[in-house]
């Protein structure tokens, strides 16, 4: 049906000598990565690094080399639909339907559930309504997605994968066009969802702060290879940044601020 | 016979009932008809009416190039046949006439000068053919479609004029009257209809138009006049406007264009109710015939009188 | 309530509404007609399964049995046909031009038809043309289907279109080329391509009904899955949608569909277009509402228009194809502007 979290098995998300070509190109290159269950991982790089391409081959959408297993099943042998109740995508350019009510939009994540004849049930319906109160987007329900803002539509595609109560959810650059509050609240819910169901999150971002203050262990993509893995005091460092981003910058990690990454400029010390 | 043709006609019949033209009008003083020598050599050169206006051949030619089945077929009626080097593709009757890939609707007057005619005759003016011919030397008439028979006769004497065969035109051209007067004087249809049919999209012709003439001559009630204000005498018809008008007779102008016979026609749905078609009275006529205006339209009257004479034994 | 208002209100009552619609345009498409008969009359012939009733003529029993109702049985087909196919392209093609000839049908059935007509036996064209059409179009569409067929992953519907665009330039090219051939027969192929009904009977109804009743019963029952590839390949494809074969199903039945719609009745434009987009504006996106409604108002649309070519301008017979693009732009205009002042 599809693949459970199974408590027995530790990593929710193994990833093995992943590579993709587009063309002749190597886009991702003998990509390693082990994700536990309930755990967030967050895939940071530089922009053409190919964090995008890496959350589509673990998604199972484009081509790759290597072995992607989830919670010990290889995604190689589920099909189409057990992979797509099994894994959850959020897109950064998701295609918006205008002429759709959100209801009908978020409905869309019931699809992996729905055999071809049949139509939505009362379950389905009800996983719809939660994911939208969960974003708060319940009064929205009727509304055509052409008249929501910025934010809501993003909130409105991440309640649409939520729909889909898939154990392990993937989010590439899940902050796109929000406000810093509403940034906040979608990754704290994100991060609730992870405590309360026990969601697996992978997610990419290029925001250092936010990574670096919501996900556990991170995995640096430089040109398309993994140059960094491990917790933020491993990866996130200003040499490392500076090395990679070509960028200088701070790390505070301040008591009553917390930590973050702060962008220096002037002269080296 | 193409169907394209019969929509040139009927723009070449509306400018002609228009103009009620001088050639209309011109049966009895045809300049040289009546009046010309009996001669041949004496003959030359002649003026001729053509649509195209005074046209003056100055010797007999003998290079005569037609690009109208209609003029072919009144050319070699009435002898002038070795005269002919070519003619047009459509011009399949008589067997004997020297077909050629000419055009009569695209003439390509550099493949109509590579003949080296003397006179070409032609029926329809593309825009410039007669004054493209001209400024090559070569004499061109033009012989539009005619409105009437006594127009289509005038035509057979103008080019016996033009081809110095003036006795045999006026013969034959006597001949031809004498047999449509016995046919008409012959027939009493008493009323009955019929439906004449151009095409399998119904089109049909009023008996304004030439060919409605010759059914109007026999006595023959037309069941496109009703339908034909404002069409230019060729309206189009629908199955159910004929179902309902049940006409005793068919005639079928669309059997080699269409592929239409007696037998499609039983076959359309709800018209094997038809008075003519549960009658037989169903014709096939030969569409090059039907479209034409020459010797030959004598022979349709005749093939129509004699289905009018069947369908009236039946219905007696 | 505005006809707008009973559409959106459910998708039951909006479906009632379509099917009223529909029965209102069949009886229509009876009642009226070049020759005059008695409403009275052809409804008593309707309830009495075609025994003439005493007030009519044999002839006019004749004309309701055998060409009357087929010809509306034909228009509601042809229409339904059309406008299913449309809407079905419409969206696995994302692209809100996309009509059913988009793949070269229409292309490949004016060839097959210049054919037969061209070129096939003269007695034969009223069976010579359906089926040359019908091969015509399903060859168009094959053939823009091996050359645009794409597995990379968003570009595949555009690279169909371009196939698609590249096919059909080809065979039209083609098909003028032998109608230069055999120019005496220009008048009879431009007549088809403009589209008739006017020499429809049972044999049309016979002929097109398996074709489209499996075809729009396919587009039908996968309406819920044009929904969902709304959000794009890539996205569908995440939510477990196997997007390559929804298009190739829809694609079969699509073509399916319109090459048995251009073998009876010839070439009929913008119905595939008008009537989808009208749907959308009365009713919204979804494909669940707008399928099933494309299906009854593209047939009673159909029916409708045939109705006009043959009383306007009786006897004589306007092509429909003329009547669909004069009648259906100020309909949409309409529609569009009263939408707009709406919301």
């Amino acid at each position: 049906m599809k693949v459970e979290a199974r408590s027995d098995v530790a990593l929710a998300l193994e990833v093995r000598d992943l590579s993709v070509e587009l063309g002749r190109r190597p886009i991702v290159t003998d990509v390693r990565l082990d994700v536990p269950t309930g755990g967030w991982l967050c895939v940071i790089g530089p922009n053409g690094a190919g964090k995008t391409t890496l959350v589509h081959a673990i998604a199972g959408l484009v081509p790759r080399t290597g072995s992607v297993r989830l919670w010990g099943r290889s995604t190689d042998e589920l099909g189409r639909r057990e992979r797509a109740r099994s894994v959850a995508l959020v897109p950064q350019l998701p295609a918006i339907p205008e002429s759709f009510t959100v209801e009908q939009y978020v409905l869309l994540g019931r699809t992996p559930h729905l055999g071809l004849l049949a139509s939505e049930g009362a379950g389905d319906l009800e996983a719809a309504a939660t994911a939208l109160e969960r974003l708060d987007l319940g009064w929205a329900a009727s509304r055509r997605l052409d008249s929501l803002s910025g934010g809501e539509l993003r909130r409105a595609v991440i309640a649409r994968a939520i729909a889909q109560e898939a154990p392990l959810l993937l989010l590439d650059e899940p902050t796109t066009g929000l406000d810093i509050a509403q940034q906040l609240r979608v990754l704290e819910l994100v991060d609730e969802l992870r405590r309360a169901d026990g969601l697996t999150v992978v997610s990419t971002m290029h925001d250092l702060t936010l990574a670096g203050r919501f996900a556990q262990r991170f995995a640096l993509l430089s040109g398309g290879h993994v140059v960094a893995e491990g917790p933020r005091g491993e990866v996130l460092l200003p040499h490392v940044i500076a090395e990679h981003y070509g960028a200088r910058v701070g790390v505070i990690d301040d008591g009553s601020l917390g930590w973050a990454v702060v962008p220096l400029s002037g002269p080296e010390p | 016979m193409g169907r394209p043709r019969r929509i040139l006609t009927a723009f070449a019949l509306a400018l002609w009932l228009a103009a009620c033209g001088s050639y209309a009008g011109s049966e009895e003083g045809a300049p040289g008809g009546g009046d010309s020598p009996a001669s041949e050599a004496a003959a030359f050169p002649v003026t001729i009416e053509g649509t195209n206006g005074r046209v003056t051949i100055d010797e007999r030619p003998e290079r005569i190039v037609s690009l109208s089945p209609t003029a072919t077929e009144d050319l070699f009626a009435t002898g002038a046949g070795d005269q002919v080097i070519a003619v047009d593709e459509l011009s399949n009757f008589p067997a004997e006439a020297p077909v050629t890939e000419l055009s009569g609707y695209e003439p390509n007057v550099e493949a109509i000068a590579g003949y080296e005619p003397d006179l070409v005759v032609f029926a329809t003016e593309p825009g410039d053919l007669a004054a493209s011919l001209e400024g090559l030397g070569i004499t061109a008439l033009q012989l539009d479609a005619a409105p009437t028979l006594r127009g289509a006769f005038d035509q057979i004497e103008q080019l016996g004029l033009a081809t110095g065969h003036v006795a045999e035109a006026d013969a034959l051209v006597a001949e031809l009257r004498v047999e449509v007067n016995l046919l008409v004087d012959g027939s009493d249809p008493s009323g009955l209809s019929f439906y004449y049919e151009l095409d399998d999209t119904f089109y049909s012709a009023t008996s304004k138009t030439f060919i409605g003439q010759l059914f109007e001559l026999l006595g023959l009630e037309n069941i496109a006049d009703p339908a034909g204000k404002g069409s230019g005498g060729y309206p189009q018809l629908s199955a159910e406007y004929i179902i309902e008008a049940d006409p005793d007779l068919i005639f079928l102008a669309d059997t080699k264009c269409c592929g239409q016979s007696p037998e499609t026609v039983a076959e359309r749905p709800g018209w094997d109710e038809i008075a003519a078609v549960t009658d037989g009275g169903v014709v096939a006529l030969d569409d090059d015939v039907a479209s034409r205006w020459g010797p030959r339209v004598v022979d349709l009257l005749s093939q129509i009188a004699a289905a009018a004479d069947a369908a009236e034994e039946d219905a007696a | 309530m505005s006809l707008r208002t009973a559409l959106r209100g459910s998708r039951a009552r909006a479906f009632v509404v379509g099917v009223a619609v529909l029965i209102a345009a069949l009886l229509a498409g009876l009642l009226i007609g070049p020759v005059r008969i008695g409403a009275a009359n052809v409804l008593r012939w309707l309830v009495s399964f075609g025994r003439t009733p005493s007030g009519m003529s044999e002839q006019e029993a004749l004309i309701l049995a055998e060409l009357r109702l087929p010809r509306v049985i034909v228009a509601g087909l042809v229409g339904a046909s059309l406008a299913a196919s449309g809407a079905a392209y419409q969206a696995v093609f994302r692209n809100p031009l996309a009509d059913p000839y988009l793949l070269g049908a229409a292309a490949g059935a004016g060839l097959g038809a210049t054919i037969a007509v061209g070129y096939g036996p003269a007695g034969a064209i009223d069976v010579t043309v359906p089926v040359a059409a019908f091969v015509g179009a399903l060859v168009g569409v094959g053939l823009a289907y091996g050359l645009g067929r794409s597995n990379v992953g968003g570009r595949a519907a555009t690279s169909l279109v371009l196939a698609g665009v590249a096919v059909a330039s080809f065979l039209t090219a083609v098909q003028t080329f032998l109608q230069q051939q055999r120019s005496d027969t220009l008048r009879q192929v431009y007549t088809w391509i403009l589209g008739r009904l006017g020499t429809t009977g049972w044999d049309d109804v016979w002929l097109a009904l398996p074709s489209v009743v499996l075809a729009v019963t396919t587009l039908w029952v996968v309406r819920r899955l044009l929904d969902v590839i709304e959000v794009g390949d890539v996205e569908a494809q995440s939510l477990g949608l196997n997007v390559t074969r929804l298009r190739l199903v829809v694609v079969l039945a699509a073509s399916l569909a319109t090459a048995a719609a251009v073998a009876v009745a010839g070439l009929i434009g913008f119905v595939g277009i008008i009537v989808p987009h009208t749907v959308r504006l009365l009713v919204g996106g979804s494909y669940r509402s707008v399928l099933p409604l494309s299906v009854l108002f593209g047939a009673s649309f159909l029916i409708v228009v045939d109705l006009l070519a043959r009383t306007v301008v009786a006897p004589a017979e306007i092509p429909i194809g003329v009547i669909t693009a004069l009648v259906g732009a100020p309909f949409f205009v309409v529609v569009l502007r009263r939408n707009r002042r709406a919301t």
